[in-house]
């Protein structure tokens, strides 16, 4: 009964054509990339600020829970409205409002999507840095709720160092800005906690990015390997050479093979690795990087150096990298993803370890990594019609994420904690620290309005996820 | 208050021992703003940090955590100071983990002194604050210090990748880690960057570490209007140059630095550094100077790495070259559109002129950030007046979409003007947040933005 007199009223405020309550309808809005799938009560479709503002207004009148939606293309449940409530679709919110070259600053709407942005800076000669591999389907506001990272995050950092300013509806419905074009304001840094909090602080309406120019040079270069060993001994040792490549994104065997199967992007069916590898910056140096990047493969094991030698090889490569999710989906009915970060030197390591998972759950494991960054992401195969495999899949994923706390990493680097990982956060973070981020929350959110039942630990959230 | 302070004295002493807890008068010399602490304790480790908090939370003492001291000026009068806790002693490396460019220090520990460790690595951590020789590492957090570099590196929370902190009840907490893409909850490295201590206190850092440049390289350029300098900015922040830092130097900076920059001309300057490799170093090198001479420098000055290195230390130091005791001037940091940049820094000029002043003003162009400071000589007018002239130049900046911020000013002029300006967005979210983590307001009382 709440969810009609809910429906109606935010009728009201966005619309009636905006609303969606069939059984159907919201049958749409019950999953993300991740396992998990809950139905929404409401969908709404929100078209600028004072749309949101409403929307969560008429929530907190209710005491119904809220989550925001972009690209829905979380890989930890973050986007799954996990206690029902309302959905808010943000993706209609798509607009660049001002790309202000003067100040290196862009206004623009959460619901456009990262590619998008890109692509409209582009031919202005800027850029956006942080670019996540499902760029193509995630939005701004996506990225700012996972602090997304991508390829280029080794040189250039994540969401969080290049998004100065947004404009939120905070969980009351009142509305702030918080950064903003000019440096350094005042007061605590709310900005920084509320990138990568995954809509449990609020909804970001209106993101300020920092854009740049685009480089003068860019260099790609793919290394190929025959042991996955020497592949990661070259990442450790360009980054000893005192070089600060964009990229460094490794891709085993498997992965190799799917990608190939789907994209025909060049990559040797028969190699055990291959290793990408990016300069960018001054034209001046550029060709003695690359020389000295090459040497560094050689020395170490690479038994190919090929270095792009137009966009569209530079292009290719990318998209063999870009998809390496999309092929491997279409050679397993499904996968978990798994997304642990070690400090770099300890990636051969903990890819052993993987596939000794691997062996023990009888499970097939390709991987995917960010070598620079030491963020690998293991695709655990499976059948998700088959309860028995299911369990074993998320007894190994834990697993890997235990592996990496344990050499010095984190059981997330980029994909967020969502419903997935809300049990492994009791890997990095002991009750103090688990208490202060809900002091946080509870400052923001006193009422457990915004995306509950995520992230954190709580006794009823732990029971309910199990 | 005396029996409650005696109190205090001997619970401190037994946590950290007689010989590191002391009264007035040698507490006078951690006064903020005339505020003096009835005691300052030296804890030797981050236990010890922890449990001297936990003795204040109990006994309701309020506490002012120091560092190396730099950035006391910061800030409201305090409202309250019974406990200074200077982190001198927790002055060590934790790890090194120079294969994967991270570093992890006690809070103690000086930035120049963590730099020379660094360098032996051929690493370093890309933060250039003034007084990086007394300067802390928690004490640049707290303040969320930066220096001309952050055109090209940003600021402390782009560096920060974990921490330990103690609360103000004494817990202790882990924030982040030590890898470089951590989204495991939130990012609470970020709430205590820039909070002055008001949450609790920093008692170790990991930071993210670049590997030393090749080479180094500076070039300098004076002009006789801002606009012409300025004009070199904008084409440079429209191009693909990549410089470490371009530092605006107004008239008066310029007098003092040009020794250092080797420059013999009056007017406005440039002064702008290179990172890199030879190749590109030379090339910016070779580029700016031809972009000098499109606006038609007065003179310029192209400076050896060696001459590099010391010039930029006196140069984000330049207010140590101004005369006279520090307690009579008022430094202030006014942030801003990156376009309005020059505009403000001859608008801090002007008010020094105005007021028959004598100052220094300088700004990070293409950053956004002007800092000026004003000398305070016998002839300077009334507090109000002055005050009532820093309130103007504060609306100017807030026109510019900014703030300007007090860092230093006499505790006469801090009762006339709030150190903050008014609170901005969300500050109920930043009250409860307060009243969250320091129910009692023991940490750092009223000398954050709003009374916090």
């Amino acid at each position: 009964m709440v969810s009609r007199a809910l429906g109606a009223e935010l009728r009201q405020i966005v619309g009636k054509e905006n609303v969606l309550d069939s059984g159907v309808d919201l049958q749409l809005y019950k999953y993300d990339a991740y396992l998990e799938e809950r139905r929404p009560d409401v969908v709404a479709f929100v078209h600028s600020t004072e749309e949101v503002a409403g929307v969560v207004k008429v929530c907190n009148k209710f005491g119904v829970p809220f989550v925001p939606r972009g690209g829905g293309t979380n890989l930890s449940g973050g986007t799954i409205p996990f206690k029902g409530g309302v959905v808010l679709e943000m993706i209609r919110m798509n607009r660049i409002l001002e790309v202000d070259r003067a100040n290196l600053r862009a206004r623009v709407q959460p619901g456009m999507f990262n590619l998008e942005f890109g692509n409209a800076l582009a031919p202005l000669g800027y850029q956006y840095l942080p670019d996540p591999a499902s760029q193509k389907a995630a939005t701004l506001g996506g990225n700012v709720a996972e602090n997304s990272g991508g390829p280029h995050c080794f040189k250039y950092g994540v969401t969080t160092n290049h998004v100065l300013g947004l404009t939120v509806v905070l969980p009351d419905g009142e509305v702030a800005k918080i950064g903003g074009k000019a440096p350094d304001a005042p007061g605590y840094d709310l900005l920084g906690v509320f990138v990568g909090s995954e809509g449990t602080l609020g909804i970001c309406t209106e993101v300020i990015a920092r854009i740049v120019h685009l480089p003068e040079g860019v260099k790609t270069m793919l290394a190929i390997y025959d042991s996955i060993e020497e592949g990661s001994e070259t990442v450790s040792a360009i980054v000893a050479a005192g070089m600060v490549p964009a990229t460094l994104e490794m891709m085993d065997q498997l992965v190799i093979k799917a990608v190939e199967e789907s994209i025909h992007c060049g990559f040797p069916l028969d190699c055990a690795t291959v290793l990408i590898i990016e300069v960018d910056g001054l034209k001046d140096d550029m060709e003695q990087q690359v020389k000295a990047i090459s040497d560094l493969c050689r020395a170490h094991g690479a038994r190919e150096v090929r270095v792009a030698k137009d966009d569209a090889e530079r292009a290719a490569l990318w998209a063999g990298r870009r998809g390496a999710f999309g092929a491997v989906a279409r050679i397993t009915p499904s996968y978990l993803v798994c997304d642990g970060t070690v400090p770099r030197t300890a990636l051969p390591k903990v890819l052993r370890k993987v596939a000794e998972v691997g062996k023990k759950y009888k499970l097939q494991i390709p991987n995917v990594f960010h070598a620079g960054d030491g963020n690998l992401h293991p695709l655990i195969l499976f059948d998700w019609r088959d309860a028995e495999q299911k369990a074993r899949v998320m007894k190994a994923g834990m697993e890997i994420l235990e592996l990496c706390v344990e050499m010095g990493g984190t059981i997330s680097g980029e994909h967020g904690v969502g419903l997935e990982k809300i049990d492994a956060m009791r890997l990095v973070h002991g009750n103090a620290e688990i208490r202060s981020q809900l002091l946080v929350k509870k400052a923001f959110d006193p009422r457990n309005l915004a995306n509950p039942g995520k992230m954190f630990p709580m006794p009823e959230e732990v029971r309910h996820a199990a | 208050m005396q029996p409650e302070v005696d109190r205090l004295k001997q619970r401190l002493e037994e946590v950290v021992g007689k010989s590191h807890v002391s009264d007035r008068p040698a507490a006078a010399a951690f006064a903020v703003d005339g505020v003096s602490p009835a005691l300052v304790v030296h804890p030797a480790s981050q236990e010890e940090v922890s449990s001297v908090v936990t003795v204040c939370a109990e006994i309701g003492a309020a506490i002012i955590p120091w560092g190396g001291g730099t950035a006391m000026g910061m800030g409201n009068r305090p409202a309250r100071a019974d406990a200074a806790v200077v982190l001198d002693r927790l002055n060590r490396i934790v790890d090194f983990d120079a294969a994967n460019l991270n570093v992890t220090v006690e809070a103690g520990m000086r930035l120049a002194d963590l730099q020379v460790e660094l360098a032996k690595q051929r690493e370093f951590l890309p933060l250039d604050p003034p007084a990086e020789g007394k300067a802390t590492v928690g004490g640049i957090l707290a303040a969320n210090g930066s220096g001309p570099c952050r055109l090209l590196y940003g600021t402390a929370r782009d560096w920060v990748l974990g921490m330990r902190v103690a609360l103000p009840n004494g817990e202790r907490i882990r924030c982040g880690g030590k890898v470089i893409k951590n989204v495991s909850g939130y990012d609470m490295n970020k709430l205590f960057i820039g909070s002055l201590g008001t949450l609790g206190i920093i008692t170790e850092a990991t930071f993210k570490l670049l590997p030393l440049p090749a080479v180094r390289g500076s070039i300098a350029g004076v002009f006789a209007e801002p606009g012409q300098a300025a004009g070199v900015v904008a084409k440079v922040l429209d191009s693909v140059l990549l410089p470490e830092a371009m530092e605006l130097l107004g008239a008066d900076a310029v007098a003092l630095l040009g020794p250092a920059l080797g420059l013999d001309a009056t007017g406005y300057g440039l002064a702008v550094t290179f990172a890199g490799s030879r190749e590109t170093v030379e090339r910016q090198v070779r580029d700016f100077t031809g972009l000098f001479r499109e606006a038609k420098t007065r003179a310029t000055a192209i400076l050896s790495e060696e001459r590099t290195a010391l010039a930029w230390k006196t140069l984000r130091n330049v207010f140590d070259l101004l005369p006279g005791p520090p307690l009579d001037r008022i430094t202030c940091r006014i942030a801003v559109l990156i376009s309005r940049t020059a505009d403000m820094l001859t608008a801090a000029e002007a008010l020094g002129r105005r007021h028959k002043l004598r100052a220094a003003v300088t700004a990070h162009a293409g950053s956004g950030v002007i800092q000026a400071c004003y000398l305070l000589g016998p002839e300077a007018p009334p507090v109000e007046v002055l005050a009532g002239a820093l309130e103007e130049l504060r609306r100017e900046s807030e026109k510019a979409e900014g703030s300007l911020v007090l860092q230093a000013a006499p505790a006469a002029l801090k009762a006339h003007l709030d150190a903050w300006g008014k609170p901005g967005g969300a500050f109920d979210v930043m009250r409860r947040l307060k009243a969250e983590f320091d129910p009692r307001g023991l940490c750092n009382p009223g000398r954050f933005l709003g009374g916090i």
